[in-house]
């Protein structure tokens, strides 16, 4: 068993796992942060993009206790009360979800990406998004939301 | 849940094997694990027997033939995936841990993963009762017409393709909780569906339980795209453990078994020959589809591959006579089930193919022939040989459209200036038409609902799984009632299953349960109007509904819907309360698609250039959402014309193509821009005048990415290929041609 102590969307936690569990598990499983989904176990699909010390990553790639000390931010702690995120208001705006099921993770790395790059060209967007598997939009509204969060950001 | 137990599934590796023995013992001796079940348990339990949502007789008087499929396998396993066993234990990991301990002998058989070699003679039956692998034969259309048409024709064109299996990939993984309540003998499912009237029916059937014996809590789904259409062994398997265990089981699959046991979709083999005359008018068209239905049949596969494409068997054109032949194919492989368009998809691919190689070897413009062979205006409905009836269309208008705003005239120049760059630009169209709207249930029933405060829930059992009924259901709710569209509330797919209805598929759902909503508003106000004359104190025949407000003709007096929906709030029932229901027939939507592409004769990468969608989806209720719905389903086209293909290893039966890292999913950019027109000619088969939108997507991308990359390689002498158009095919393609042309000119 491991115990871990971390900060997640500004609260701070401790909890005893397996040494096997992954960080995303401990996420959903322990701490009840639904959000951050599973989508497959290859480390393709960037559903469970989160942010780790201002970085985005794949919590299913990482073991829970490799998060130790770390300060996380999920994609509950992206809006600020009532306020949405400017990437989650911009894919909202622009219909750049269906199913919903990719969005948590989506919007993790596009604000990651837009941190990185606040004026990425459309090239440098499909270069970011490679990581996130969408299977409803075609992503034709999610470049579209990339560059009004972009613009509103700026 | 409360005293959860997690399950996990023993998987069978192999292909094709008689399970010679089993000792689930070791597992049952690992700790944390309750209890460990078998093919024998799914026997004793009688889980054995799928239904089939399929009524077709062939000639003979033959339906499909139905064999058996325990929920757990017993005896022999036909797939690289099929449950053998499970595992209960108190935790996910520790059911999984056990599995290892699962000691187990497999005899092997010969597997055949593909339909040649399942029809190949001497091939190893998959099911005693299908020795020739063909669980059904089926012919739509006259032959003899056909036989009779094609001896006078100036030319035949002819092609073979395959319409490729696929993996549905909807983002979320299947996971089901099931929960037995022994005090009510009642199974309660937490698991995601298309619709809780279709899996409930399919899981009565399956266990022999009467459907109110099933209660299904269904939530938000991931996508589904036909591949959540099917009642599935892990359901029937869950039930049988909560029952024996008395507490909830839980299992959430992983993407790696999701590709080897969830649903796949398409693998239709197509050969079709087309008669023309002379001028390129159409004579007659034959088909022969080889439907690589996977191991065993799913309720909902075959009756997509049958129906839909029989039903436009004649695209959009005026074809005399017509005749097709299907084998319904058993492999070694996963089942297939419906999948975005279901067949649609597929026929729409053979019959542009084939029309755009007619006019290659004809010399013909491919939209003049297109227009030249059209279902004109007025020869709506038009019945054809193989019983699709279509209502009124416009096709040559949507052509025109598209042809304009795709610029297609103008297409030499782009061409001329991609080759100045050494790009090979090709040009690509589809004129495509595809039946929607029909559904299992007999009707479609809405219920219009105030709470205590007055405040108003439409209720419907379809269910979403990405496609906005809370959008759109609500939008026409409150557009027919007046109200703001915040008054209205909205609620899918009850527990209690008061709300009879189809499930979402087959781009039904505005169609069928959207137009209940404008029904449903219409009977509100009728209803609600004697209640406004007693508030106002006046007769009913003084008043008059218009914009949310009944008004009294004469004195000025007037209360609003909503007003007075919160002054009857007291009362339960609410006396506005409705229920609706109607039942709506087919509808069919069309379109021209144009696309252009631009191939690297280099590396063999192709980039789409330019994407135009002109469709005929009837009247739209929302543009955003029909855009959107649009882009998936061009996307998921795009997907399987580029790159996504399962593929089974010949020899082991093995799939090769079992991960994200193997699979190719389209990834952002694969088109980058979509433009779309709309040319709505309304239904006439439904109040809204809608058509369905949720499959014309791919139904269109399909053959006018293949019509856009085939456009481009023709002039370097490159036969026809077939999907997925890799890189490394296009290139191996365009440097054969080279050689072929190399050796000419010696």
């Amino acid at each position: 068993m491991s115990k871990i102590e971390l900060t997640v969307n500004g609260t701070k936690h401790t909890r005893e796992v397996e040494d096997r569990t992954l960080l995303v598990d401990l996420l959903r499983d322990h701490l009840g942060l639904t959000g951050t989904h599973i989508g497959c176990d290859t480390s393709q699909c960037g559903c469970c993009t989160i942010h780790i010390d201002g970085r985005a990553i794949k919590s299913c790639t990482m073991l829970a206790a490799q998060a130790h000390g770390a300060n996380i931010v999920t994609i509950e702690g992206m809006a600020q009360g009532e306020e949405l995120h400017p990437v989650q208001q911009a894919f909202t705006d622009c219909h750049a979800l269906q199913c919903g099921f990719c969005t948590p993770g989506m919007i993790m790395a596009v604000a990651a990406l837009l941190k990185d790059n606040p004026n990425p060209t459309d090239e440098e967007i499909y270069h970011g998004l490679e990581g996130n598997l969408c299977r409803c939009t075609g992503y034709i509204n999610i470049v579209k939301a990339v560059k009004q969060a972009a613009q509103t950001m700026k | 849940m409360p005293g959860q137990l997690h399950a996990a599934f023993l998987r069978s590796d192999h292909a094709h094997a008689d399970i010679v023995s089993m000792n689930t013992a070791p597992a049952l001796a690992r700790p944390g694990v309750q209890a460990v079940f078998a093919g024998s348990d799914a026997r004793a339990a009688g889980y054995v027997r799928f239904p089939l949502m399929s009524n077709f007789i062939n000639r003979n008087g033959g339906a499909p033939i139905k064999s058996d499929r325990p929920v757990l396998a017993h005896g022999k396993v036909r797939f690289v995936g099929e449950l053998v066993a499970m595992v209960v234990a108190k935790s996910a990991s520790a059911a999984q841990d056990a599995l290892d301990a699962i000691e187990i002998e497999y005899r092997d058989l010969p597997a055949a993963a593909t339909i040649n070699d399942a029809l190949a003679k001497g091939a190893q039956p998959l099911h005693a009762g299908v020795p020739d692998n063909r669980s059904f034969i089926w012919e739509a259309g006259d032959a003899d017409a056909v036989a009779h048409a094609f001896p006078g024709a100036a030319h035949v064109a002819r092609i073979d393709v395959v319409s490729t299996r696929v993996v549905a990939s909807p983002m979320e993984p299947r996971a089901y909780l099931v929960s037995y309540d022994a005090a009510s003998d009642c199974y309660d499912f937490h698991t995601q569906a298309q619709g809780m009237a279709m899996l409930r029916w399919q899981l009565a059937q399956l266990t022999g339980l009467p459907e109110e014996k099933l209660r299904l809590h269904l939530y938000d789904v991931g996508g589904s795209f036909g591949q959540r259409s099917s009642a599935y062994p892990e359901h029937a398997a869950l039930m049988m453990a909560s029952k024996k265990l008395g507490r909830p089981v839980k299992w959430v699959s992983t993407r790696s078994e999701g590709f080897l046991s969830d649903a796949h979709g398409r693998g239709i083999q197509m050969s079709g020959q087309l008669a023309l005359d002379k001028d390129g008018n159409f004579l007659a068209a034959r088909y022969d589809f080889k439907c690589d239905m996977g191991a065993y049949l799913t309720p909902t596969g075959c009756s997509g591959h049958l129906r839909n494409v029989a039903a436009c068997m004649t695209g959009v054109y005026k074809t005399p006579a017509l005749y097709g032949d299907f084998s319904l194919v058993h492999t070694n492989a996963a089942p297939i089930a419906a999948y975005r368009g279901a067949g649609r998809p597929d026929i729409a691919y053979v019959v542009e193919r084939l029309v755009d190689k007619a006019a290659a070897d004809m010399n013909i413009d491919r939209a003049e022939l297109r227009r030249r062979n059209f279902i004109p205006m007025t020869a709506f409905p038009y019945t054809s040989m193989t019983g699709g009836v279509y209502e009124l269309s416009d096709f040559a208008g949507c052509l025109d459209k598209a042809l304009k705003a795709a610029d297609w005239a103008g297409f030499a120049h782009r061409r001329a200036a991609a080759a100045r760059t050494g790009k090979l630009r090709g040009i690509g169209i589809g004129t495509v038409i595809e039946g929607t709207g029909l559904g299992r249930s007999p009707s479609d029933q809405i219920a219009l609902e105030f709470d205590a405060q007055g405040k108003l829930t439409l209720c419907t059992a379809t269910l979403s799984s990405g496609q906005s009924h809370e959008t759109t259901f609500t939008q026409v709710v409150a557009q027919s009632l007046g109200v703001a569209h915040e008054f209205v509330g909205f609620c899918s797919s009850r527990r209690d299953n008061e709300i009879l209805g189809n499930g979402s598929g087959g781009s039904r759902s505005m169609v069928g349960a959207g137009s209940v909503c404008q029904i449903a508003s219409q009977k509100l106000i009728a209803q609600a109007l004697p209640l406004a004359a007693e508030a106002l104190e006046v007769e009913p025949s003084q008043i008059k509904f218009a914009h949310g407000v009944f008004n009294a003709n004469e004195g000025g007096k007037s209360i609003s819907l909503e007003a007075l929906a919160r002054r009857l709030a007291g009362t339960h029932p609410h006396p506005m309360n409705v229920l609706a229901e109607s039942s709506v027939g087919s509808t069919y939507p069309n379109g021209c698609h144009i696309a252009e592409v631009e191939i690297d004769p280099e590396t063999g990468v192709t980039q789409v250039a330019s994407y135009f969608a002109a469709d005929d989806c009837g009247v739209v209720i929302n543009h955003s959402i029909v855009e959107g719905q649009v882009h998936g389903g061009v996307m998921q086209g795009a997907g399987q014309v580029f790159g996504e293909h399962a593929v089974y290893d010949r020899g082991s039966g093995q799939l090769l193509t079992g991960s994200f890292n193997d699979y190719y999913m389209p990834r952002a950019g694969l088109i980058p821009e979509i433009r779309m027109d709309e040319h709505p000619v309304p239904s006439t088969a439904n109040v809204l005048g809608a058509k369905g939108v949720g499959e014309s997507g791919c139904t269109a991308s399909l053959p006018t990415l293949v019509s856009a990359v085939m456009d481009a390689l023709r002039p370097l002498g490159v036969p026809e290929l077939d999907m997925p158009l890799t890189p490394a095919k296009v290139w191996h393609a365009i440097q054969d041609a080279k050689a072929q042309q190399k050796v000419k000119a010696h």
